[in-house]
């Protein structure tokens, strides 16, 4: 309803209508000129339009020139002469946005730190990178890194996978779980054929016994063999308590076996008096009394 | 119940209320307050968010009396110790402000926190009820935003240090009708105590501002408001700096009881409206300016005018100059006069030395004991500050003399 009472004032203050009308005609053709204009850059740009649409368009604008449009043309053919509009969509506009760490610090109940971090830089996947950040935290970050370059580095020396990922990644992972404390690899493979374990383990032994000679050979010094570790004294802590020691308790006697009797007995010895090689500490059974 | 010749200070009129009372309370020195508006006709003696204050003061310390004459024109109030809240039933005192307060929440929290770091354990007071007006008022306090990221942020160059403040806007709340009552909720945990705050330095130059933060704030109207609001403040600063965040808050209006006898368990909607704080952080270390602005109760102002406001406001003060603005300088030179036996020195714009509330505070310094504060001008640069040396008393924490 506006704009109808817009229009009467119009006609009132204006002009005759023959003029009107003719206002109404430039101000078509000039659109039209405009709509060309807009056309050939357009089609300059993209492909040709289609050529149905314009002959609508135009044929639409024919319409206009009925008495009831063309007021309308006239009036906003003025306005577009008389108004200028610029809009300015920078960075103003924009809305003002921190990040969701310095919201979250700056709106908390907690008073904000009046010398605040520097601003954080962020990679690729949106996690931070910290960059000269001198406190204690961000010092022990960097020292923990460096440790584990220093630990880890060896790995991205094989040609098939210089990267961090992949196998190397398991690698990583497996080297620190034995720096923390872990029993074994985790790539150390539990149950395999014992022709198979046999095979591989003489290999090693193999392996290391060649690189022995061949150092001492060549007169180098190497470090000194590891010694082997006595499975049979392991299996002996795992008896219960109040079992006996030696020997294997059943059907109420104990039945000692050979080996069992030569270890509490020792070695063979000319001179009388030492003592067994075995229960030294323990003492349960004495030597020939 | 008190000696006859106690030595009283004597003062007159409510102005720096709070000032002298957080002074007498520290110094432990009584003081009497005459003529409170004695010549107001229709509301003489002390209005009710000082009745509220006095109460507050009550609570937070032990042993302390107050005597209020008939008309409450006359007030002597012997202080006691801070203790805050030692032994109490639950880890807070509850501070209710009645419905006909019209200040801010901040000018309870202003002398509150001068007074915190000298308690003998922690301060944590709740302010709650139908008073509680959380946004910054016509009556010249700030909002609780700018108190919390413009104040507080002062107290840890004197040792205090801020990991151990909190505030908490639990319900926030523009002022209401007629500019009285709100209906906010706002918690203070103060948990920084100190045996003796270290004096202040700040007689270099406050440096440039390198970045503008702030807060929109939209109560119970509609949350597009803070985005007006900061659009048409960052259309002023965004050529003058290029660091400008402003957060968006917005938040319901609080219900309060509709005061209906009729229908007591009536609620009602109360302290509408919106406003802004903005702070403006200095390349040197601790100097902060800020602004606040928000709407009038009565409405009437867009957002727009409202957003330009407050970054004129901000202009102003940054023009103003110096490291401590009006609104904190007052915290600032009480917590240097009470802390250790050094000179500190401070450079204050001269419009900030000029106002009443600093050369009132200076004249009741004195009278208070504390020495007077030396001031000349700063003959680094053509700015025409202030260097305002003052003295401390070493008045400290009674509660930690032994530690």
């Amino acid at each position: 309803m506006a704009t109808l009472l817009g229009k009467r004032k119009r006609q009132v203050k204006d002009s005759t209508p023959t003029e009107r009308i003719n206002d109404g005609e430039s101000s078509s053709s000039s659109e039209i000129d405009a709509q060309e204009v807009f056309r050939r850059h357009f089609e300059a740009q993209f492909k040709p339009l289609p050529v149905v649409q314009k002959i609508v368009e135009a044929e639409e604008s024919n319409d206009e020139d009925s008495e009831t449009e063309s007021e309308w043309s006239g009036i906003s053919e003025v306005e577009e002469k008389s108004i200028e509009v610029i809009e300015h969509t920078d960075a103003e506009s924009r809305m003002a946005a921190m990040s969701k760490e310095e919201l979250k610090i700056f709106m908390s109940s907690k008073p904000p730190k009046s010398t605040p971090s520097v601003s954080v830089i962020r990679d690729k996947s949106g996690a931070t990178v910290d960059d000269e950040d001198g406190s204690e935290s961000a010092n022990l970050k960097k020292d923990l890194a460096l440790q584990r370059l220093l630990a880890e580095s060896h790995l991205l020396e094989s040609a098939s996978n210089p990267t961090t990922m992949g196998k190397n990644r398991h690698k990583a992972t497996d080297l620190r779980l034995q720096a923390l404390g872990s029993k074994g690899s985790i790539f150390k493979q539990e149950k395999m054929p014992i022709a198979h374990r046999k095979g591989i383990i003489s290999k090693q032994n193999e392996k290391e016994s060649t690189r022995r000679r061949e150092a001492k050979e060549n007169g180098i010094i190497l470090e000194r063999a590891k010694m082997k570790e006595k499975r049979s004294s392991e299996g002996r802590k795992d008896r219960g308590v109040g079992n006996p020691n030696v020997g294997k308790f059943s059907g109420g006697t104990l039945k000692l076996s050979k080996k069992d009797i030569n270890d509490i007995e020792g070695p063979r010895r000319d001179s009388g008096g030492g003592r067994g090689g075995r229960g030294g500490g323990r003492g349960r059974v004495k030597r020939g009394r | 119940m008190s000696t006859p010749n106690i030595e009283f200070l004597r003062f007159t009129t409510h102005k720096a209320f709070t000032h002298r009372l957080v002074l007498s309370t520290l110094t432990g020195r009584p003081v009497h307050i005459s003529q409170i508006r004695s010549s107001s006709p229709t509301n003489p003696g002390l209005a009710p968010h000082e009745i509220s204050f006095l109460r507050l003061l009550d609570s937070i310390t032990n042993g302390s009396s107050f005597q209020i004459s008939y008309t409450g024109t006359t007030l002597t109030y012997i202080p006691g110790l801070i203790t805050g809240n030692v032994g109490g039933a639950s880890d807070v005192v509850k501070c209710v402000l009645p419905e006909t307060n019209r200040r801010g929440i901040s000018w309870f929290l202003l002398p509150l926190c001068v007074l915190a770091p000298f308690s003998k354990a922690p301060v944590n007071v709740r302010f709650e009820g139908e008073g509680v007006i959380t946004s910054a008022t016509d009556t010249g306090d700030i909002s609780v935003d700018t108190m919390r990221t413009a104040i507080l942020p002062l107290y840890e160059q004197f040792g205090i240090l801020g990991a151990k403040m909190e505030l908490r806007v639990l319900q926030r709340s523009c002022a209401g009708p007629g500019g009285k009552g709100g209906g906010g909720v706002v918690e203070l945990r103060f948990g920084a105590q100190v045996r003796l705050p270290k004096t202040l330095h700040m007689n270099r130059s406050p440096g440039r501002v390198k970045r503008i933060r702030g807060v929109a704030y939209s109560t119970g109207v509609s949350a597009s408001n803070n985005a007006r609001m900061i659009h048409a403040a960052r259309g002023v600063l965004n050529a003058l700096v290029a660091d400008i965040h402003v957060a968006a808050q917005y938040d319901q209006a609080p219900l309060v009881s509709s005061g209906d006898k009729s229908n007591p368990s009536g609620k009602k909607r109360t302290g509408v409206g919106f406003g802004l704080s903005l702070i403006a952080e200095s390349s040197a270390a601790g100097v902060i300016y800020s602004a606040d602005v928000a709407a009038p109760s009565e409405g009437g102002v867009t957002p727009e005018d409202l957003g330009k406001k407050a970054a004129w406001q901000l202009l102003e003060c940054i023009q103003q100059g110096g490291c401590i603005t009006r609104i904190g300088c007052g915290t600032v030179l009480m917590l240097m006069a009470m802390g250790s036996e050094d000179v500190g020195r401070l450079r204050l714009g001269r419009d900030v030395v000029g106002t009443e509330d600093v050369i009132t505070l200076g004249r009741d310094l004195k009278k208070f004991g504390g020495s007077s504060w030396g001031m000349r001008d700063c003959e680094d640069d053509e700015t025409g500050d202030i260097i305002v040396s003052v003295k401390g008393i070493g008045v400290g924490n009674v509660g930690r003399k032994i530690a």
